[in-house]
């Protein structure tokens, strides 16, 4: 009895995409006992766990997006603004409780531009975003005039100092925002909307679901995440500039997609998402452990984000197959 | 059917609007409607150009490319390890050509022939190429090209620059590509609907190939002019030019879920961008507040393009 369901939960999760990820982290973990056995070291997995915890904030944030079958390439444009905004304001002797909401409440209101733009002036997500990402960095970098912002307040510092074994604050945040976009996502009616929307905004209009809502839930979170990113950010580095961040959207984005998430939306998982942070951040650890050189590094992610797209793109094929014949029948 | 002349309504307003800052900066600029500026204009957006020109054909076929500007890096350091073993300049100039078709076929193969999507697999072979044109160089850059490949920006027919003139002559040739062959016609019916062009009988994967070789090529050309203006070469010059590409296209007003392409428009696009940000330049606008004022450009032009078309039902 036992094993027979045992062996049904098998079989149904067999195909899953988190499954081949797990396969893929397992082979990795594998290659790296025997290639590089201090990896496993308790400082080792530290460094790993801390590094994840600003990506998987921000990539909880853009796995909403993409599942509204959207996509935000000003980002990494956001998580600079709001991380030089705030060391500037603490700079210039602003407690830590006006700053930190005032860095949430500007990143939630860049995402909110994105959210006008895409959803009252209808532009297409990706144009809109490549857009503001241009105005945002720009206005970013005539104020900043290049100039790096050496030193963090005391009370930053702190924020991303290591305690508890090696972890910091990004770690617990990471895990409570985890926990509260699985709740959101599966518990409510705005995260179930985002599902239904992104797989067809025409069925979802049929069923009651404004288009607005979710658009606006998916970018404002994504922005304000990117903020909560962006404090653990400035936080971890102890110094900022205008161009921080340059690019990491497209890490983002690699890791969400690589978690499975199909990017015409609709279909993502938070599981998915946080074993595309773990793969992609083990593999870049490792690569560091064997003191391999930066460009393959490159060549490794981009070889694995391709591994992840193949991966994930079979079971998808069968779907579309199937909605080919409903709608040509 | 969608009517023409509506669809069409984006680049008029894009020319209008630059043509009224053109007025503008050139009252407040002397040296705004000099030959001189518009020779140095002509140079870089020649190398937009090509990029825009192959962009348009990956968004008409419903795709997007967001390895472009990796691919040009890919092509200007091959040009420059072979200046650096001393090949002859036709030698380099094919090795940079073939080093941007073979990482367009790359992704051809796995967006045609696998069915991919494509979004996803040049944001992969984005980084995968950055990857490889850093280990090419090993992360330095080329100097010491020879003259006949720098020759390129000296060349002149006529006060107007040789790159220039190669970048019309490829849009003519991009024209008659998309209008009178039966691959154009393919291009647009697979990026209008692709299950449609599956049925109908259409080379689904062949087109698809095609769009990213021609793509992948033109890059390598790019990377060529790019190289031959800035005589040296190195992994990340490409860097903007993808994104810039993309806008350019959009700017013209080609939907960015495909099924249509017009080379003037794109022309319109991509030559506004680069008017307008010499313009501001020229008007002592600092570098940084350019950027973004393009970008508001980008933003305005496809907002009110969206206005003009008037509600479209089913809106991705």
């Amino acid at each position: 009895m036992k094993s027979s369901s045992g062996s049904a939960w098998l079989r149904a999760n067999f195909r899953r995409h988190e499954t081949k990820l797990a396969s893929l982290l397992l082979l990795l973990g594998i290659a790296l006992a025997v290639a590089a056995p201090r990896f496993f070291s308790s400082a080792s997995l530290a460094l790993l766990v801390r590094s994840m915890g600003v990506l998987l904030i921000v990539a909880a944030g853009m796995l909403n997006v993409i599942l509204a079958g959207g996509i935000d390439v000003s980002a990494g444009a956001i998580l600079a603004v709001v991380s030089v905004l705030m060391v500037r304001l603490g700079n210039h002797g602003l407690p830590a409780s006006v700053v930190l909401p005032l860095a949430l409440l500007t990143g939630a209101g860049l995402g909110a531009v994105n959210a006008v733009l895409i959803s009252e002036f209808r532009i297409p997500p990706i144009i809109a975003t490549l857009g503001t990402a241009g105005l945002f960095r720009g206005l970013l970098l005539e104020w900043t005039q290049g100039e790096w912002e050496s030193s963090i307040p005391a009370w930053l510092n702190s924020i991303g100092s290591p305690r508890w074994g090696g972890l910091d604050a990004s770690v617990l945040a990471a895990v409570l925002v985890m926990l509260a976009a699985a709740w959101i996502l599966h518990r409510t009616q705005i995260g179930r909307a985002l599902f239904r929307f992104g797989d067809s905004p025409v069925a979802a209009a049929r069923t009651g679901i404004s288009p607005r809502q979710p658009i606006y839930f998916a970018y404002i979170s994504l922005g304000a995440l990117t903020a909560l990113g962006a404090v653990f950010y400035a936080a971890q580095l102890g110094a900022v500039q205008g161009s921080a961040a340059n690019g990491y959207e497209l890490t983002v984005i690699a890791a969400v997609v690589l978690g499975g998430a199909d990017i015409l939306g609709g279909r993502g998982s938070l599981l998915g998402t946080f074993l595309g942070v773990l793969l992609l951040c083990s593999l870049q650890q490792a690569l560091v452990l064997l003191r391999v050189a930066t460009f393959w590094q490159n060549i490794a992610t981009g070889a694995i984000v391709l591994l992840g797209v193949i991966l994930s793109a079979a079971p998808r094929r069968q779907r579309r197959l199937i909605l080919q014949q409903s709608t040509s029948a | 059917m969608k009517l023409r002349q509506s669809d069409n309504l984006q680049p008029v307003v894009v020319t209008l609007l630059v043509l009224f800052f053109c007025v503008y900066a050139g009252y407040r600029s002397g040296d705004f409607w000099s030959a001189l500026n518009w020779q140095l204009l002509a140079q870089p957006l020649a190398e937009a150009g090509f990029v825009s020109l192959g962009m348009m054909f990956v968004i008409a076929s419903g795709g997007i490319d967001l390895s472009a500007g990796a691919i040009v890096g890919v092509a200007a350091v091959t040009a420059g390890v072979g200046a650096h073993h001393k090949l002859p300049v036709p030698a380099i100039e094919v090795a940079a050509l073939i080093a941007g078709l073979l990482c367009g076929a790359f992704n051809g193969l796995l967006i045609g022939v696998l069915r991919l999507s494509s979004i996803l697999v040049t944001l992969g072979s984005m980084i995968l190429f950055s990857g490889i044109a850093l280990a090419i160089s090993d992360g330095d850059s080329f100097a010491g090209f020879p003259g006949g490949l720098l020759w390129w920006n000296d060349a002149a027919f006529f006060g107007v620059p040789l790159g220039f003139l190669l970048f019309l002559a490829i849009a003519v040739v991009a024209a008659a590509l998309l209008r009178y062959t039966l691959w154009g016609h393919y291009v647009i019916a697979v990026g209008s609907n692709r299950v449609a062009a599956r049925y109908s009988g259409y080379p689904v994967a062949l087109t698809l190939f095609g769009v990213y070789v021609l793509q992948g090529l033109l890059c390598g050309l790019t990377g060529i002019l790019l190289v031959a203006r800035l005589a040296s070469a190195r992994a990340d010059m490409g860097q903007g030019l993808m994104l810039m590409a993309i806008a350019a296209v959009v700017l013209g007003g080609a939907p960015i879920v495909g099924g249509s392409a017009s080379v003037i428009a794109t022309l319109v696009g991509v030559s506004a961008f680069y008017i307008v940000q010499n313009g501001l330049l020229l008007l002592d606008v600092p570098p940084f507040v350019q950027h973004a004022l393009t970008s508001v450009l980008l933003l305005v032009s496809v907002a009110t393009g969206n206005l003009l078309r008037g509600k479209r039902e089913d809106q991705r």
